[in-house]
């Protein structure tokens, strides 16, 4: 597309830009930072898992006795593993795609960002948001929901540096001095805007007080909302943004073409289409409804070929570089990521089938293909294009290859150990579980801990292998210094001839959307959605339109394909269409989903059985243990597999959990599934195994919780809690702050009695009897009729 | 992909006419195998849905589970001969096999709370569960009583069933087993009745 000198300015006048990459260093240097920091904090969790002692106990000796406990609560595994996730999705990715994002837009739009104050505000806003999440997290101060663990006060912050990071980006897309989009300005178009909506949803909640809220969804409705973000925080946060700087770095650092632009085009919008419908396979043999537990695992299969065209692209630039591995460490951390990219989003797919998540789902071979993901796909990233950018951002040479290299290789087999360890761990530990002996009659396996003690070697090697890995980090961030220690902060420049758009490129909003790509794609929406939900006819006539539509779009793109590659280089020109189509292909996974379940699936439709209500202290308990963080290691849903059955109970059912602000379902089952523990132990259990768990079961690895047997219950914070619960939908009936008084007393005195009654001395105000009392309660449910007896 | 001299493009591509940055692009043909991949996945998932969700084909997963435990259940009940009597569990506490088995399913699951000597509460107070070690039983000393005080559990005093874990009947009974082992055929029983709650 040729470019027509300014009208305004003189032809052909140039100036010179100053690019802002003081910036680009600090959000380099906060990721170097918070990466150790985060990936210190996992090493600790993952001791913490193989030794029950690494919760606190192994502070009595490193002090000579001087701090004695048996566990700490501010740094115990529950609370330990969200800072881990928060501080290495959104402190050290986070950071790491602000630099190279800072970096690239500025040279792929030849202008400076539109705001330096932005840019500042953006920084700070975001590091404080980090340090925030590193005080209260350890403080047990969470909405009990994963990477959604925040508080909502720093939710709203969150939101707000979004907004901010969001401003300066389309800000500086507005001034541009090139006249189109580049495909890793697209992928940063699609983060952010993404990003924004799956965040404002999934935090969507009602505050009780200052620094806790309760979610506005509950049970399946925020089972569905909050994986439609978790699994899409992994799309959109660690993925298409490192994929846009992939096309960015990985060209240049092979000075090489990027392989192909229609493949470009082909995955850009095939992947951002297709991610956002994938969520629910997080939720496979759940009580889920099965309509959305098989958009999730087909959406998944398809979106094999989307995430591989992004490998192909990466891996086949480098053809004609690929001798340069041997001696550049840039290209071999790119190399390495780009292929560790294949292989998860390889293993992805594999994992949402739901006979092979049967096995995956609750064990460690999905930590290990988080890891892959993180450590291989980001991890690798990060590093090669910390190495590139540091030499050209203190305008000097790399301060040592031969470092460079070691870190490579201490990287390499920390992963390889890593991953290894947990798929052989989640895969054998799944097998166990599910086994079953006696023609399928008894299980197998029937105590929890003995398949625990067999993964205990590999979760040690995983320790190993995650160690390994920190300490290549450490290296990186030495040379990183030496290499900013040996030159001089500089700031790029580019001289740009005044520029301006040609009249023609300007697209209006008809050319924008009556075009044979819109419509057609449109249509085909539409038919698809009408399939969905229509009734008898409009289905049958919704699967025809959607094949006519096809048929018509192929056979137009065969005849006027041109026409299509025009309107597509012209749309590149025009960042407005092009961000609302963006969006727009994002959302429509999410609406589809989420809309129908949050009008459909509410308590007052539940078939089947409902839960009983919680009582006022039980609500108390069941905060305390999301504040513990308990769901990190405890699931609450029981599978629709026989296996699962036998050994915790009938199916979990949907109704049960439906007042259940926030859900409680898991992702892991480092313990065993709870959700009908309650009754089936007595108080006095409960009591010996939250204090010292090794007292009831030798092999367990969990933490001992001795601070709930000191600290009091927060009474006085219930009756604002009840007010809101019954704003989101939990129908308790109105309640004095002397009722809930009398009721919680009543309810924690016969406890403690139980309690006394069995030798284990505690006074009824303690945090301790809460829990138990809502852990007596899991499980319990009512036919729907007698709910609605009981309500009338 | 054998190396190729840098900065020569292979010549059969054509470079897209814009740079960026210095970035140029190929507008390479997408790779067969991958348009497979792509098209397979879509046709699969197309029509995984008609079997699974139009031609309700496949049973809904509750009813499909409900279904295999209806079979298991079914098989469990034609495997149960009547051999649980006082005799036969007299026997099986003699036989050193099923006592070994039972010896290490105590020690997982029951001796936590019914201490290693078996004597519970009497050995320290830190545990809660009864004495096995004595003469005096509180829900009946014959051996069926307790296998089936042991199956069933008694909550009230503390007593989950089975332990709290999963255990088939063939490991209770190797416990029980166990725990008659430590007693003898024909002593003396004194029977205290659970307190009415």
């Amino acid at each position: 597309m040729s470019v027509a000198p300014s009208a305004s300015a003189r032809p052909g006048a140039k100036t010179l830009i100053v690019y802002d990459d003081r910036s680009v260093r600090w959000f380099m240097i906060a990721s170097i930072f918070w990466g150790i920091v985060g990936m210190a904090a996992g090493a600790l969790a993952a001791s913490q898992l193989n030794f029950w002692q690494m919760n606190g106990k192994f502070l009595e000796w490193i002090t000579f006795g001087l701090i004695q406990n048996e566990g700490l609560q501010y740094i115990s595994f529950g609370r330990l593993r969200p800072l881990h996730t928060n501080a290495v999705i959104f402190a050290f990715v986070g950071n790491m795609m602000f630099a190279g994002i800072y970096h690239s837009t500025q040279r792929l739009c030849k202008c400076r960002t539109a705001s330096d104050f932005l840019s500042q505000l953006h920084f700070w806003g975001w590091n404080l948001i980090i340090v925030a999440a590193a005080i209260t997290l350890p403080a047990g101060l969470t909405r009990g929901k994963e990477y959604a663990e925040l508080i909502w006060p720093i939710n709203i912050a969150v939101a707000l540096i979004w907004v901010v990071f969001a401003a300066n980006f389309f800000w500086t897309l507005a001034k541009r001095n090139e006249p189109t989009l580049y495909v890793a300005l697209w992928f940063y178009i699609a983060t952010i805007l993404t990003v924004a909506m799956l965040y404002i949803v999934n935090h969507l909640s009602i505050p009780t007080s200052l620094l806790h809220s309760y979610p506005l969804f509950g049970g399946v409705q925020d089972a569905l909302v909050q994986w439609w973000y978790g699994h899409n925080a992994v799309a959109f946060f660690l993925t298409t943004p490192i994929l846009g700087i992939m096309y960015y770095y990985m060209p240049k650092a092979a000075e090489r073409p990027v392989y192909s632009y229609r493949l470009s085009v082909i995955h850009f919008w095939s992947l951002v289409f297709v991610y956002i419908w994938a969520g629910p396979h997080h939720l496979l043999n759940t009580a889920l409804p099965t309509w959305l537990q098989l958009l999730g695992m087909l959406f998944s299969l398809m979106l094999w070929a989307p995430s591989w065209g992004g490998m192909l692209n990466g891996l086949l630039t480098l053809r004609g570089a690929w001798h340069k591995l041997r001696t550049d460490p840039v290209l071999k951390f790119f190399a390495a990521g780009v292929t560790f990219y294949g292989m998860s989003t390889f293993e992805g797919p594999l994992l949402s089938i739901r006979s092979v998540n049967a096995i995956g789902h609750y064990s460690d071979w999905i930590i290990g293909h988080v890891h892959g993901g993180t450590l291989g796909w980001n991890g690798m990233m990060a590093a090669g294009m910390f190495y590139w950018l540091a030499p050209r951002l203190w305008n000097t040479r790399l301060h040592s290859t031969k470092l460079a290299d070691l870190h490579f290789w201490s990287a390499m087999i920390g992963i390889l150990l890593y991953v290894g360890a947990m798929w052989v761990s989640g895969i054998s530990q799944g097998l166990n579980l599910l086994a079953t002996t006696d023609g399928g009659t008894t299980l197998a396996y029937p105590i929890f801990t003995e398949t625990l003690k067999a993964i205990r070697p590999l979760m040690l090697a995983r320790l190993v292998g995650g160690t390994l890995y920190l300490a290549g980090f450490f290296l990186l961030a030495y040379n990183i210094y030496r290499t900013a220690r040996s030159g001089q902060p500089v700031d790029g420049t580019v001289e740009v001839a005044v520029e301006e758009h040609e009249p023609s490129s300007v697209m209006g909003p008809i050319r924008s959307f009556l075009n044979p790509p819109i419509l057609t794609c449109g249509f085909a929406l539409l038919f698809g959605c009408l399939w969905l939900f229509g009734g008898d006819y409009l289905r049958l006539l919704s699967i025809f339109g959607l094949i006519l539509t096809i048929l018509i779009a192929y056979a137009h793109f065969s005849a006027r394909g041109l026409t299509w590659g025009r309107w597509y280089d012209q749309l590149l020109a025009n960042a407005l269409p092009f961000s609302v189509f963006t969006f727009a292909a994002a959302a429509i996974g999410g609406v589809v989903q989420i809309l129908p379940t949050v009008l459909a699936y509410r308590p007052e439709n539940v078939e089947d059985r409902i839960q009983v209500l919680y009582t006022p202290l039980e609500l108390a308990g069941r905060d305390i243990y999301i504040r513990e963080g308990c769901y990190n290691c405890h699931s609450q849903m029981i599978r629709t597999l026989v296996p699962d059955v036998m050994r915790y109970g009938e199916y979990s059912r949907l109704g049960e959990s439906v007042y259940d602000h926030p859900f409680q379902w898991g992702s892991r089952r480092t313990g065993p599934d709870i959700a009908r523990v309650g009754g089936k132990y007595s108080n006095a259990w409960h009591y010996d195994h939250t204090i010292d768990p090794r007292s009831v079961n030798v092999d367990s690895n969990m933490p001992s919780f001795p601070w709930l047997a000191e600290q009091e219950t927060d009474i006085a914070s219930l009756h604002a809690k009840l007010r809101v619960q019954r704003l989101v939908g939990v129908p308790y009936p109105e309640m004095t702050e002397s009722e809930i008084a009398a009721s919680t007393e009543q309810q924690a005195r016969a406890i403690a009695l139980d309690l006394r009654n069995a030798g284990k001395l505690i006074a009824p105000e303690k945090e301790l009897v809460a829990v138990i009392a809502y852990l007596q309660k899991l499980g319990k449910s009512q036919a729907v009729g007698e709910a609605a007896a009981a309500a009338n | 992909m054998s190396p190729e001299p840098s900065g020569q493009p292979p010549h059969e591509d054509n470079l897209r006419p814009h740079t960026y940055d210095g970035i140029q692009e190929y507008d390479k043909r997408l790779p067969n195998w991958w348009l497979l991949t792509l098209y397979g996945a879509i046709a699969f998932a197309v029509a995984f849905w008609f079997v699974h969700y139009e031609a309700s084909v496949v049973l809904p997963d509750g009813e499909r589970v409900t279904q295999e435990l209806n079979r298991v259940e079914a098989v469990k009940l034609a495997a149960m001969v009547d051999k649980l009597n006082d005799p036969y569990l007299w026997q099986a506490s003699r036989n050193s096999a099923i006592v070994a088995n039972g010896a290490a399913t105590y020690k997982s699951v029951c001796q936590a709370c019914h201490a290693p000597s078996l004597r519970g509460k009497a050995e320290d107070p830190k545990y809660i569960g009864a004495n096995l070690a004595d003469n005096a039983w509180l829900h009946g000393g014959q051996p069926t009583e307790i296998f089936k005080l042991v199956r069933e559990g008694y909550l009230p005093r503390g007593m989950p069933p089975r332990g709290g874990q999963p255990l088939s009947d063939t490991a209770v009974l190797e416990a029980v087993a166990f725990v008659l082992s430590h007693h003898r055929e024909g002593e003396p029983i004194v029977v205290e009745p659970p307190p009415v709650q």
